[in-house]
């Protein structure tokens, strides 16, 4: 549960709950035009789990079993209030943010 | 009850949530303050400076004053020192019907501390789980209230109906009732594994003051012998009445930390001066969840291990496990951010759910509001306001007392209660939106206030740069959500018909 | 909305107050009676050494009582409410009746 190791798993959180959020047609209405088409919808959620389940892999190998579950769980409420935040104040920062989370993601991947 | 059982469970949830709110915001604030119980205790001894003593060393100082002071006590609890805090804290207990005595020295010296007298972290943790009562009294209000939340979770669990679609949904542009129910889902829902794990958690920890039934009927009472069994206590010796020389502690020490890789924590001397007596070295919790401390217990006079305590069985390891996942001690610094962030958001579920309650049943426009509402309006505001005026009054008096002050520490209690009740009493007189305002922005100046004192007042430099920091990090939110609370007008259309709404908060 | 209708709660009667003060002291008294009592009997039964027992029968006691009051505010009517503590207890009682004769328990020190 190294700082890095956090970073990581709040990174991966971040990217997978704003594809999640996204791909709800309320919240894609607020950043782009309309709600998203069947695939886009499909796509991101894919995309918004593979990233949930990337953070627990990633805080499981590098903070271990007993650590980790609460390191994950942690990290996703952190992600989570900064969506929110994110989409109900500044919604047009949602998608280079998340962008930007993975290139993050994989830093703190490099140090912990 | 006969409308069905989500509209039950809603029932449940709002009556539930309000009656635990007051009580459970407060548990909450202070709980989520003692995250950085040390870092606090820290701060309010800016006297003391870091000094790495050696364990063994420090527990002979303590036991050379505790010959001097307590030579008849039954037990002698040393709590040895840390870097950053090289003090030892000497308990004991002159019997075991008379309450327990203390004194902090200085780990160095041995003579009783020259800082500043003051409770520290300690004095929000013992309200956290208190409330500064005496203990039976204070836990059991504690643990009723946190039982009753854990109702008002699960039925708030049950009741929100698009917990999923609504996950990330916050609207401030329609209702103030909108609006304070999506900032409750939001800061329930994100961090909903938090506030489940937190409150049963809490609940455990005081599981044998609410729910002593198991040790009465399979252990007919005797509780030192469950936990004895349990592998928390070493088992107890009684006292010969002959008299004995014990050896020095200092090698003991040694002798122990050879077998344990944590670092000593505290030396325990039961029966002093005995021919039974024992001496226990007791070691920080080990890398993992589980809350228990590996222990070695030597007989005093010979030397000889008698006992040692390490591996639970699993239920034992279980509910130790509950107890480390409550603490959070094994959290390293970027975990321990993220618990301070749950905290605090369950802090403000409490505290949306509560003004939430009142935002409800604001009266029509025109109308006067009802005692019951003006009653719970009063309590919200001096109780969300209100806790913050006294913390920061709190830090702000240990920063402005005398050093020498007699009784310095129950005067810093004083002021906590003092400035809290003043807030309170404000509050319950105009339970208006503009005293949110003014009581907000008071809240602001008194954190803002707490660096700037600091630093007039004492000379550490940069040392408590983090504390200061968070200080004004929280006069900030505070300022900000006295803004935010002043400025609301309502939604477009309906501000020209009716006023503010929040007004009615 | 449907969530603030609810909220809204129509002007209680004294009977309505009457039955919502039984289903709290029942919540209250008899949710904490079962609990305990269901902690006292596993306490005794659970088939695991002593020590274990009474901190798995703790640990569980809590939801119990959840789970109890729970119960208490569903129920169709306060006299179900009562017997879907009642019967429990009752078999509770017994159980922990019988267990305190047969299994041997510590002496007090």
């Amino acid at each position: 549960m190294t700082p890095s190791s956090v970073l990581l798993t709040l990174a991966l959180s971040f990217a997978g709950l704003s594809a999640l959020c996204l791909a709800m047609d309320r919240h894609h209405r607020a950043i782009f035009r309309g709600a998203p088409s069947r695939r886009r919808a499909r796509a991101l959620r894919v995309a918004g789990w593979c990233g949930i389940g990337a953070a627990f892999a990633a805080a499981v190998i590098t903070a271990d079993w007993n650590f980790g579950p609460v390191q994950w769980l942690g990290s996703l409420t952190g992600a989570a209030l900064l969506v929110v935040g994110l989409v109900s104040y500044r919604p047009r920062w949602v998608r280079p943010a998340a962008l930007v989370a993975l290139p993050v993601a994989a830093v703190a991947a490099f140090l912990a | 009850m006969k409308q069905g059982f989500r509209q039950s469970m809603a029932w449940l949830h709002t009556w539930a949530g309000l009656v635990t709110g007051w009580v459970m915001f407060c548990v909450f604030v202070t709980g989520t303050a003692t995250y950085y119980r040390t870092d606090i205790s820290h701060w309010m001894r800016p006297e003391l400076r870091p000094a790495a003593v050696e364990p063994g060393i420090a527990a002979e100082r303590g036991a050379a004053y505790l010959k001097v002071h307590a030579p008849k006590a039954v037990a002698w609890y040393i709590a040895l020192p840390q870097e950053e805090r090289p003090l030892l804290d000497v308990y004991w207990f002159d019997s075991f019907d008379t309450p327990i005595r203390q004194a902090t020295l200085d780990a160095g010296t041995g003579q009783p501390s020259t800082a500043r007298a003051t409770q520290g972290g300690d004095f929000l943790y013992r309200f956290h789980f208190e409330l500064q009562m005496m203990p039976l009294i204070g836990r059991w209000i504690v643990g009723a209230s946190a039982l009753i939340l854990l109702v008002a979770l699960v039925s708030g669990i049950v009741t929100h109906r698009r917990i999923f679609s609504d996950f990330f949904t916050f609207r401030r542009d329609k209702s103030a009732q909108r609006g304070w129910l999506d900032a409750h889902n939001v800061t329930g829902v994100l961090a909903l594994p938090f506030h489940l794990m937190i409150t049963y958690t809490g609940i455990v920890t005081l599981a044998f003051t609410l729910m002593p039934w198991g040790v009465a009927s399979a252990y007919r009472g005797d509780a030192l012998r469950f936990f004895t069994e349990a592998g928390q206590n070493p088992a107890g010796r009684a006292a010969t009445g002959r008299p004995a020389e014990a050896l020095p502690l200092a090698p003991l020490m040694a002798r122990a930390q050879g077998e344990v890789s944590e670092p000593l924590e505290m030396a325990i001397v039961n029966n002093p001066g005995d021919a039974a007596a024992t001496v226990v070295a007791v070691f920080e919790e080990p890398k993992g969840l589980a809350h228990r401390h590996p222990q070695v217990v030597f007989d005093a006079t010979s030397g000889d291990v008698i006992d040692r305590l390490g591996t639970l069985k699993p239920a034992a390891h279980v509910f130790t496990s509950f107890l480390g996942l409550h603490e959070a001690h094994f959290a390293g610094p970027a975990l321990r951010v993220l618990f301070f962030l749950c905290g605090l958001m369950g802090s403000a579920t409490i505290a949306t759910g509560l003004v939430l309650w009142a935002v409800a049943r604001a009266p029509k426009a025109g109308a006067a509001p009802g005692f019951s509402l003006r009653l719970v309006r009063g309590l919200n505001l001096g109780t969300i306001l209100g806790l913050p005026i006294g913390i920061a009054a709190f830090f702000l008096a240990n920063r402005l007392l005398p050093v020498d002050l007699v009784g310095r520490a129950t005067w810093e209690g004083g002021v906590f209660f003092g400035a809290w009740g003043l807030a309170a009493l404000v509050g319950l007189a105009r339970p208006q939106a503009r005293t949110w305002r003014e009581m907000g922005t008071a809240a602001a100046v008194l954190f803002l206030g707490v660096p700037f004192v600091d630093v007039l007042t004492t000379d550490r430099g940069l040392d408590f740069l983090g504390f200061d920091a968070a200080m004004i990090a929280i006069g900030l939110l505070l300022a900000w959500g006295a803004r935010k609370v002043s400025r609301y007008r309502g939604p477009a259309r309906a501000r020209a018909a009716a006023p503010d709404n929040l007004a009615r908060a | 909305m449907p969530d603030e209708a609810a909220l809204r709660p129509p002007s209680p009667g004294w009977r309505l107050r009457a039955a919502v003060a039984g289903r709290v002291a029942l919540a209250a008294f008899g949710g904490y009676g079962v609990a305990a009592l269901a902690t006292a009997f596993l306490s005794l039964v659970l088939p695991m050494a002593r020590s274990e027992a009474v901190a798995t029968a703790t640990l569980l006691s809590f939801a119990i009582l959840v789970g109890a009051v729970i119960w208490v505010f569903s129920a169709r009517t306060l006299g179900r409410a009562f017997l879907g503590l009642a019967v429990p207890g009752g078999l509770l009682a017994a159980g922990l009746w019988l267990a305190l004769a047969l299994v041997q328990t510590a002496q007090p020190a």
